[in-house]
């Protein structure tokens, strides 16, 4: 920096000649100076300043750019966040094997409630409990005024009752929208279908679960978007399912039986074209399982697949129809039928101790019902050959039905199998399955021979996998069925023009914790086949604790009680299921009508 | 360049004072804090508790001590900023000594009625001092090595105390803010350049020292750093903060949710909402237009600042002002940045919006001296 002087010579010595103060110049110039620093500082700072304002302003820029581009840029939700997937409301119907509804979904909404939100919380309480009578407005209240953000109020509203609540006009009452599960034919098929709940649940959606029967078996299918909605078909036939039940329960009342289940299955095919157990329920209503007590009164309690039966006389059917298979028999064969058999300490008796001995053929076994005849049949088929056989037919395994229960229902049988079991199993004693076990056995017996698993599904094809009995000792066994209505046990079951054949079967409840059996207590069961001569169908009806009073001495048989209400049954739903009543071919069968 | 050079008549005395503030900068700043009440209600569900009611006491409290400083005359503020910073560095080792921690953190003070965080008030007397400093400085020896490396020392000992709480954004903003009082004061090109190259070389040593034994920072402000270059990578944990803020201002896009609408803040998905996050809420519920809407009364702010400090011809009281101007502009520009994702997570707050007692009272402290250096400038002797 070059300064100027602060006493330059030539001017302090012109100003000594002119008799001035040179002190002067040097003030002037100092000040100068300082004026001129001052205002190279100044310009510096200034300059500074500008440059910071300019980075303030590139600042401001960035982040007003950066503001603009956010608020541009599509909310997006990352997909760690929302915990692998949203929660997905669809759920594909349910129909029977003609296509009509058994369970839909119904759009609702949800009421929840955002207390921080609320205006008149008293009022609101207050009004709410106006609208739904079951809340405690007190209880709401406390809700409300408590510390919670968030609560659920209602799991689904009416249309009407979501007007009300709108009525009230509390913005903290808000509603989501809700896909709730829909039965529009309330309690039929009520243990088929089980039921809905609902799983996770967000504000503007909820999972619809299953919770029982084919919801619940079929839960992911239902879910799955993959199958585009398509509806599970069943093989159930809605309008046969609701005669099915009509007549069983107007048969339960008349019988005073406390419950009841009847099995309708496709010989052939295994469908099940109804499955009725009583009592029902309502599932667009499910009751909650029962706390205390046996579950089995439960109305949830499926008789027709989770109840576990002695099924009694029925299974004597199988006795003959094994021992004709292994030719130890033929349908004319005399068997030893005097009773009471001996057999160690224990003593096998008839019914009402009766004797048809000495001798009967295996045909009148069957149609009689004799205990010690078929206890003969199953000594000389054994223990071995015999279970392998009820195995065969699945009796000792659960059922492979497409319900959520039936996997868990095992069949009872002795685990140490001893000659005594051999004689009572024949007859039905000592082991237990369930209605549906045997509707899928007496199918098997019937149709030919086929081994025939039971199924919920439509379009099952004919099980014609494996063969069980022949197709002779079928047709004998067919035969011998038909007898037992045309001029036996099950003479009530006789419905013109639709050749029914069947077994009944009474056993005698057994007291629970193993005290021997009840005496005025039965299980009363008619196995069923129609028409006997090409079954077509199989037929099962269960009567819990029937007495039938109209005589002078109550009656429980399966003959008075389960026979009719099968027989009205099969007159009902027989039309429906597209058979044409037809002339028995007198040739054929010799045909006595019993009279009774 | 002092008063001694100017006519002290014509700075005005008593209640005239009033007539002289900075009337504009007052407004501006209550509208700030306007619109921190009205997200801190929103944030709440539409209450005054927890937020809103407090934070409004605080503000008049602040206004109270914005008033008083400004009406002490500016000199009296420069010949105590000695004593000021040494009081700040003594407050900063108190909290080392009997500091309340907090979170991990030991920030505060317990002064009995309230919390005091001592960091906030280094800020405003570091900036002090070195206006002080450069004030007596002769002009010509500014950029002298030795003159460099005393304000220098004077900025990195209260940094380096407030790093070790550990508080990184406060340290940074001591560091900034300090560097533009000397960039104001006209210190040499060349010395900035030298240590933004530093920077960049500790920056890296930084990440080259983590995992080992000496590594300079703790782990979560490492993971914030990871978080700030990648937040998708860990968007429920270290990058929860990040990801929901962008969210919310998506959603927000131009115009907002609406006032009290906004479903990330009002569902409790954003994290501090009421203090660091507070500009998402507004982001989200106001949109675009309410968040450039802020940004604009907050460069307001800083042009008044500036220029009231390009009259004042007082050296003191120019770069008091531009040093507080800057602190303040980094408030705000870190927290938005750090907001919007393009700094990382630091734990800056909203000045004078987000819910937060010291640095409300700080910064409106720091715009009394502001509105002293303003009442009290040096008037032309015309």
């Amino acid at each position: 920096m070059i300064r100027t002087p602060l006493r330059p010579l030539a001017r302090i010595l012109d100003a000594r000649e002119k008799g001035e103060n040179p002190d002067a110049i040097e003030r002037e110039n100092i000040r100068k100076r300082h004026e001129a620093q001052r205002d190279q500082t100044r310009q510096r700072a200034e300059g500074r300043l500008l440059i910071l304002a300019a980075m303030f302003f590139v600042a401001f820029g960035t982040v007003g750019a950066r503001m603009g581009l956010m608020a541009a840029s599509q909310p997006f939700e990352p997909s760690v966040a929302s915990s692998g997937q949203t929660i997905l409301a669809q759920r594909a119907d349910i129909t029977d094997r003609n296509g009509r509804v058994l369970a839909t979904n119904l759009a609702t909404h949800a009421l929840y409630a955002h207390p921080p939100h609320m205006v008149d919380k008293a009022r609101a309480a207050e009004e709410l409990s106006k609208i739904f009578p079951d809340l405690n407005p007190q209880k709401l209240l406390a809700d409300f005024t408590g510390k919670r953000k968030f609560l659920w109020i209602k799991k689904k509203l009416s249309p009407e009752q979501m007007q009300a609540v709108h009525d009230i006009g509390d913005p903290g009452l808000l509603f989501g929208p809700r896909e709730m599960r829909l039965y529009p034919n309330g309690k039929l098929a009520a243990h088929v279908l089980g039921g809905a709940g609902f799983g996770r649940e967000g504000v503007s959606s909820a999972e619809v679960i299953g919770v029982a029967g084919v919801e619940h078996a079929f839960n992911d299918f239902l879910r799955d978007p993959v199958n585009g909605g398509a509806p599970l078909q069943l093989s159930l036939d809605l309008t046969v399912q609701d005669a099915v039940e009509q007549v069983l329960y107007g048969g339960m009342r008349m019988m005073n039986a406390k419950g009841a289940a009847a099995v309708l299955m496709d010989a052939h095919t295994g469908e099940l074209l109804a499955l009725a157990s009583l009592p029902d329920f309502d599932p667009n209503d499910r009751p909650r399982p029962l706390t205390e007590g046996d579950a089995a009164d439960s109305p949830l309690f499926n008789r027709a697949v989770q109840g576990l039966y002695e099924l009694g006389s029925t299974y004597k059917i199988f006795t003959a129809a094994q021992a004709m298979e292994l030719g130890l028999v033929n349908a004319e064969t005399m068997v030893d039928a005097n009773a009471p058999m001996k057999w160690g300490k224990h003593k096998i008796k008839e019914f009402r101790n009766k004797n048809y001995g000495p001798k009967l053929s295996v045909t009148d076994v069957i149609v009689k019902s004799s205990n010690v005849g078929t206890a003969r049949m199953a000594l000389s088929i054994g223990a071995n050959r015999q279970q392998d056989f009820l195995r065969e037919l699945g009796l000792f395994s659960p059922a492979p039905v497409e319900l959520a229960e039936a996997p868990g229902v095992q069949p009872k049988y002795p685990t140490r199998w001893r000659d005594i079991h051999t004689i009572t199993a024949s007859y039905g004693h000592g082991v237990s399955a369930s209605p549906l076990h045997l509707a899928a056995a007496y199918a098997t017996v019937a149709n030919g021979g086929w081994r025939v698993q039971p199924t919920l599904l439509a379009g099952q094809g004919m099980q014609r996998d494996e063969r069980v009995i022949s197709q002779a000792t079928s047709e004998a066994a067919r035969h011998m069925l038909r007898q037992v209505v045309a001029r036996g046990t099950a003479s009530f079951g006789d419905v013109p023009g639709y050749a029914v054949g069947g077994k009944t079967g009474t056993a005698d409840k057994p007291r629970p914790q193993g005290g021997g059996y009840y005496d005025d207590k039965v299980m009363a069961t008619f196995a069923s086949i129609f028409p006997a001569h090409a079954p077509k169908y199989v037929l099962i009806v269960t009567l819990d604790e029937p007495v039938e009073t109209s005589g002078a001495q109550p009656r429980r048989t399966a003959g008075w009680t389960a026979v009719p209400v099968a027989a009205e049954i099969i007159r009902r739903t027989a039309p429906l299921l597209g058979l044409r009543p037809e002339i028995e071919p007198a040739s054929k069968f010799e045909v006595t009508r019993a009279s009774n | 360049m002092s008063y001694l050079e100017h006519n002290l008549r014509t700075v005005p005395t008593g209640w005239r004072k009033v007539l002289h503030l900075h009337w504009g900068l007052i407004l501006l700043l209550t509208a700030v804090a306007s619109v921190g009440f009205l997200m801190l209600y929103s944030v709440a569900g539409g209450s005054m508790t927890p937020w809103a009611g407090t934070q409004m006491n605080r503000f008049a409290m602040g206004l109270g001590v914005m008033l008083c400083v400004a009406f002490v005359p500016i000199w009296f503020w420069r010949n105590i900023a000695a004593v000021a910073y040494v009081a700040s560095l003594l407050l900063l080792v108190g909290v080392a000594l009997f500091g309340v921690t907090n979170m991990g953190a030991t920030r505060w003070i317990d002064l009995g009625f309230m919390e005091f965080q001592p960091s906030e008030a280094a800020k405003i007397t570091v900036v002090m001092f070195l206006a002080a400093y450069y004030d007596w400085l002769d002009v010509t020896r500014v950029s002298r090595p030795l003159f460099v490396a005393i304000p220098v020392v004077l900025i990195l000992i209260p940094a380096f105390m407030v790093l070790r709480q550990p508080d990184l954004g406060t340290a940074i903003l001591l560091v900034i803010g300090g560097s533009i009082v000397m960039f104001a004061a006209g210190v040499h090109w060349a010395y900035f350049a030298v240590v933004i190259a530093l920077g960049i070389g500790l920056v890296t040593a930084v990440f080259v020292a983590r995992g080992t034994d000496y590594q300079f920072l703790q782990d979560y402000q490492y993971r914030r750093i990871d978080t700030f270059l990648d937040p998708a990578q860990d968007p429920q944990g270290a990058g929860y903060h990040i990801t929901q803020s962008k969210i919310a201002m998506g959603s927000g896009g131009w115009s907002g949710r609406g006032y009290m609408q906004g479903t990330q803040s009002q569902l409790n998905f954003l994290p501090e909402k009421q203090t660091d996050f507070i500009f998402t809420v507004l982001a989200e519920e106001l949109g675009f237009l309410g968040g450039v809407s802020l940004l604009l009364l907050y460069v307001l702010v800083v042009v008044f600042c500036i220029a009231s400090a390009l009259q004042n011809r007082d050296r003191f009281s120019s770069l008091l002002i531009i040093g507080i101007a800057g602190t303040f502009f980094l408030f705000f520009a870190i927290n938005m940045s750090m907001v919007m994702g393009l700094a990382p997570v630091v734990g800056v707050p909203l000045p004078l919006v987000s819910y937060g007692g010291s640095s409300m009272l700080v910064l409106l402290g720091a715009f009394g001296l502001v509105q002293s250096a303003h009442v009290h400038r040096p008037r032309s002797r015309r």
